[in-house]
């Protein structure tokens, strides 16, 4: 692992070449990672509360046309879309959102390859970042990861003092994306970023850890009819804001829209297992039906489900879903509470 | 607080009311959470503050709180604790007959204010826009009352200023705008979700035979959705504004509503939730009613 250190000016002069060279650079906004523009628009602060949506729709956007259409009397033509990845740089990644693609690519990956997803995140690079913020929504700890973790990321960022910066290079990818900017690097003094990444580890910054991800497996797998979730989420609402806020839900709903009688495409959106329609069958019959039963799927799915079969928790405990809730249901709260009963 | 938790108590164990939808704590005593209590000795769980935002009344149209109040074969009373402003969405839901007033016992406070966020402390900065221009801080209509008026922090209406500019622009600038504001839409429905006044059993979104509305939270999609439902709520709306709380892409909705809400009284004198004798706007015609908008 090499390291080097990059001042916030030749880190701006970086993002400049970024830019100007074709790519697209992405950085957290006040609501959103957004697309920069301007150098001028990157706020690049560890303390920074996580956005409020993640960067999941990069790689899996919202909505997003899967092939095209054209019909007549005889015949349906069918047009493949032709995805071109285009360079994507994420700089400022906070160590709950780097982690991401590579859990989505479990699935994306499982069965079925979904080039959609694959090529975006071949053309990804992720600069992480150290992070210092907590609040009591934070729960990255109970599920592998901290704040200091660099799961995920090509490259690495800790923030050494008001200018400076860290630069790890995690992984090849990350290697090769550097090479080009050398000339904004200064060599680093390693101890002084683990020094930083320790005193991380054991601030008050470092959210605590409240469940174990293990027991709370097991629990589950022997407790899906339990009185515990018969009360759960009674007051939820039935919407998606937790779903398409998770930088790990990924559920698609697949779609046709027509433009005209003549022609139209077939659509991927994102879809939420909070919907009280999620389920309903075409008879009419409803599996899902009452509240507790999707929020039991909800916890089922990220921390049991998704481990079984693909070894992973599909939770980065970044706590947006809780932070954002519009009925204030805390998702942290609701998983330690599991095993308690 | 003792006064509320002892009242409701009271009111449980008596059986006035078969269930009581209130505020409790939420992790922290600067944020709450609804919660709906059918036994006494839960009122204690009951608080109310500055940071009691959500509008309870979205509750009183679900059908598991309806269930509650069917007790024995008779149909009991629902408690709901209500800001005076989301006394306005049970008066509204009672115009639209989907409640009767007889059905629902109303907890409510003289009020003052309540923050934009949680976890903030009640300033001028961080009062929520709605408080800024509140025609009512005491309750309409209530079965019970506490709390004591004090003045509130004092704040410009920015949200005031922001609408009054949209007199100035073209419609072509103001179609940009919205433009700009609905692409950033997740189609989350939270929005939707969180509105006392989107009772729908089926929301005409969700239908697929046929598919009114795109189901794809593209521009062309997002902008049907948001524009339906501003129609769906010209004149029902009752500006609680948590549709804007709720929406994780902080879409400014309540510009929208609140431009709404304008025109209903400027026009037609109406504003939705405050008189229980008044038939609703879009349920009623009258002959002085203005028309220069039909082309």
């Amino acid at each position: 692992m090499e390291e080097k250190i990059i001042n916030r000016e030749n880190l701006n002069k970086l993002c400049r070449d970024i830019i100007d060279g074709g790519n697209i650079l992405i950085a957290p906004g006040k609501t959103e990672y957004t697309v920069i523009k301007d150098t001028s628009e990157i706020i690049l602060d560890a303390g920074s509360k996580p956005t409020k949506a993640s960067y999941k729709n990069y790689a899996f956007p919202k909505a997003e046309p899967v092939i095209y259409y054209k019909k007549d009397k005889n015949d349906i033509e069918l047009i493949d879309i032709d995805i071109k990845g285009k360079k994507t740089v994420i700089l400022g990644a906070k160590p709950c959102d780097s982690n991401s693609f590579d859990i989505l690519s479990k699935v994306f990956n499982w069965d079925y390859k979904d080039d959609f997803f694959n090529m975006r995140v071949k053309n990804f690079i992720v600069i992480g970042m150290m992070c210092e913020f907590a609040d009591k929504y934070c729960f990255c700890t109970s599920v592998g990861l901290s704040p200091v973790s660099e799961k995920g990321s090509d490259i690495f960022l800790i923030p050494l003092d008001e200018n400076n910066f860290a630069v790890r290079i995690i992984t090849d990818k990350g290697k090769e994306f550097m090479e080009s900017y050398g000339k904004y690097l200064t060599e680093g003094n390693p101890e002084k970023a683990k020094a930083k990444t320790e005193a991380g580890k054991s601030s008050a910054k470092m959210p605590e850890k409240v469940f174990n991800s293990e027991e709370v497996r097991k629990w589950l797998g022997k407790n899906f009819e339990h009185p515990f979730w018969d009360g759960i989420g009674d007051v939820c609402l039935s919407c998606a804001q937790c779903a398409f806020v998770c930088p790990v839900c990924h559920c698609f709903d697949i779609v046709d829209e027509d433009y005209s009688y003549e022609e139209g495409r077939r659509m991927k959106n994102w879809d939420g297992c909070q919907f009280g329609h999620f389920t309903l069958h075409a008879s009419g019959h409803n599996p899902r039906d009452i509240q507790g039963k999707r929020y039991r799927q909800r916890i089922n799915h990220k921390f049991k489900y998704y481990v079984d079969k693909f070894g992973e928790i599909l939770c980065t405990g970044c706590g947006r879903c809780s932070r954002g809730c519009p009925v204030s249901i805390d998702i942290k709260e609701i998983v330690s509470d599991t095993v308690k009963n | 607080m003792d006064e509320l938790r002892n009242h409701v108590k009271e009111m449980l164990a008596n059986g006035t009311v078969a269930a009581v939808i209130g505020y409790k704590e939420a992790g922290s005593p600067m944020r709450t959470k609804p919660v709906i209590i059918t036994a006494p000795e839960e009122a204690i769980l009951l608080v109310f503050n500055e940071y009691c935002l959500n509008n309870l009344a979205v509750y009183l149209t679900k059908a598991r709180v309806k269930n509650l109040a069917r007790v024995n074969g008779t149909i009991k009373k629902l408690g709901i604790v209500a800001k005076p402003c989301d006394v306005h969405a049970v008066i509204a839901l009672i115009q639209e007959s989907q409640l009767k007033r007889e059905d629902v016992y109303i907890i409510s406070f003289n009020c003052n204010g309540v923050v934009k966020d949680y976890g903030e402390t009640l300033t001028g900065e961080t009062i929520a826009s709605k408080c800024l221009h509140c025609d009512a801080r005491q309750p309409l209509y209530h079965d019970k009352v506490f709390g004591e008026l004090k003045d509130l922090p004092a704040s410009p209406d920015e949200e005031l200023a922001k609408i009054k500019s949209f007199d100035d622009m073209t419609s072509q600038e103001r179609f940009e705008y919205f433009k700009n504001e609905f692409d950033k839409c997740i189609k989350c429905y939270a929005c939707r979700a969180a509105c006392p006044m989107c009772y729908c059993t089926q929301c005409i979104t969700d239908k697929t035979i046929p598919r009114w509305v795109e189901s794809s939270a593209h521009g062309r999609g997002n902008f049907s959705w948001n524009l339906i439902r501003a129609f769906h709520l010209s004149a029902r709306c009752v500006g609680c504004g948590e549709c804007e709380r709720a929406c994780p892409m902080d879409i400014p909705l309540s510009l929208i509503n609140r431009k709404m809400l304008e025109v209903a009284k400027n026009d037609f004198a109406y504003l939705s939730g405050r008189n229980l004798e008044t038939p609703t706007l879009v349920g009623s015609f009258d002959v002085k009613d203005k028309e220069e908008f039909i082309l």
